[in-house]
């Protein structure tokens, strides 16, 4: 009887959490304007079924880790996840900066308005020079 | 008679720039329809003339172009549609932009948006969600699943290019991209603002004169 009520009031804090942080997600989602963005590159005003691929993304991953799946594919898919999620968190990253103003007062206060994409281009490269940089050297350091 | 109540139609402009040398003219600032023989004379109103101390903004308001207007034409009808103000941004001569600062704020954005990410990776615990990952689809243990990490890095690249729209450059698309957007967004706010802080320089001056003409009088 007492398992049973710790199990259940378990199950509530769960479904608390979960309701918590899966709001925070989309809300975090939907301040940067992400689906809007690749809706409008798709060519597409139907959002929704990118809203329902955003939360079937979060809940079988959640799954999948939760229950420590392992799907034993060949190795090479590996990086073809690895795109995908590369190009999710480059675009958070550029949301980021949308948000944060950064070329606009860069362009404004130095005068460098005709040179905006290659700010832009300075910003992507760094990115992916610091990624590479983690991956390959940075974090093997540690050991 | 026509002649004696001319109607001038007067849409201002929102805003423009112009040199800092040249007086400020009402056909600077504004469409005019008004009959011919005034036409000339009322394109070429001086509206101001900017000075030192003017900094980098003019606000012409409606109320300073009727007192002008007034002031030859007595007794014009005034239609006025569209803003109320124009904002005139002053231009000093352009300078060219300067290579080594931009050189500078290269290395600047390169250096620390390859620090940002580091930071990120850190923050996020991002190398173990990519072991896991990797275990996930693989089934291997990997401390450095570099088949998985580089696509990754280059994905960051390519996910930023995809976002700012640089890739496919399709101009007969007029959907702007972010980059636009978030440009005219602020430069629709920097003037806003320049709008409310002009006004209340004016209502400053405004005010002095009244109380110094209150002084006068005894």
């Amino acid at each position: 009887m007492k398992d049973l009520l710790l199990q259940s009031l378990s199950a509530l804090i769960g479904l608390s959490g979960g309701l918590a942080v899966g709001s925070g997600f989309v809300a975090f989602i939907t301040v940067l304007d992400l689906i809007p963005r690749l809706a409008q590159i798709a060519g597409t005003r139907r959002t929704a079924s990118f809203e329902a691929a955003v939360v079937a993304g979060v809940l079988f991953f959640t799954m999948a880790d939760f229950w420590q799946a392992e799907f034993g594919f060949f190795i090479a898919s590996a990086s073809a996840v690895g795109l995908f999620c590369g190009v999710f968190v480059g675009m958070l990253a550029a949301a980021l900066t949308e948000v944060l103003n950064v070329f606009p007062i860069l362009a404004k206060r130095l005068g460098l308005h005709g040179f905006i994409h290659w700010l832009l281009m300075a910003m992507v490269l760094g990115k992916i020079a610091g990624s590479l940089f983690d991956w390959l050297v940075f974090q093997q350091w540690k050991e | 008679m026509s002649d004696r109540a001319p109607t001038v139609y007067i849409r201002l402009r929102k805003r423009v720039k112009r040199s800092r040398s040249e007086p400020i003219l009402l056909k600077h600032v504004a469409q005019i329809i008004v009959d011919p023989p005034w036409e000339e004379k009322l394109r070429n109103l001086e509206l101001a003339r900017p000075q030192k101390k003017d900094g980098n903004y003019v606000l012409i308001d409606m109320m300073q172009i009727v007192g002008k207007l007034k002031q030859i034409m007595p007794h014009a009808t005034i239609e006025h549609f569209g803003e109320p103000h124009t904002i005139v941004e002053l231009q000093t001569q352009a300078r060219p932009a300067n290579v080594m600062l931009l050189v500078l704020v290269w290395i600047l954005l390169f250096v620390g948006s390859g620090m940002a990410i580091m930071n990120f990776h850190t923050d996020v615990s991002m190398p173990l969600v990519h072991q896991k990952l990797y275990r996930m689809i693989t089934g291997i243990r990997d401390e450095h699943p570099l088949v998985l990490q580089i696509p990754y890095s280059l994905g960051i690249g390519a996910g930023m290019i995809l976002f700012f729209n640089r890739l496919f450059r399709k101009k007969f698309n007029e959907e702007p991209n972010p980059l636009e957007v978030e440009m005219f967004m602020y430069e629709e706010s920097v003037h806003q603002y320049v709008v409310t802080d002009e006004y209340e320089k004016m209502q400053k001056q405004d005010g002095q004169r009244l109380d110094e003409s209150r002084r006068d009088r005894p």
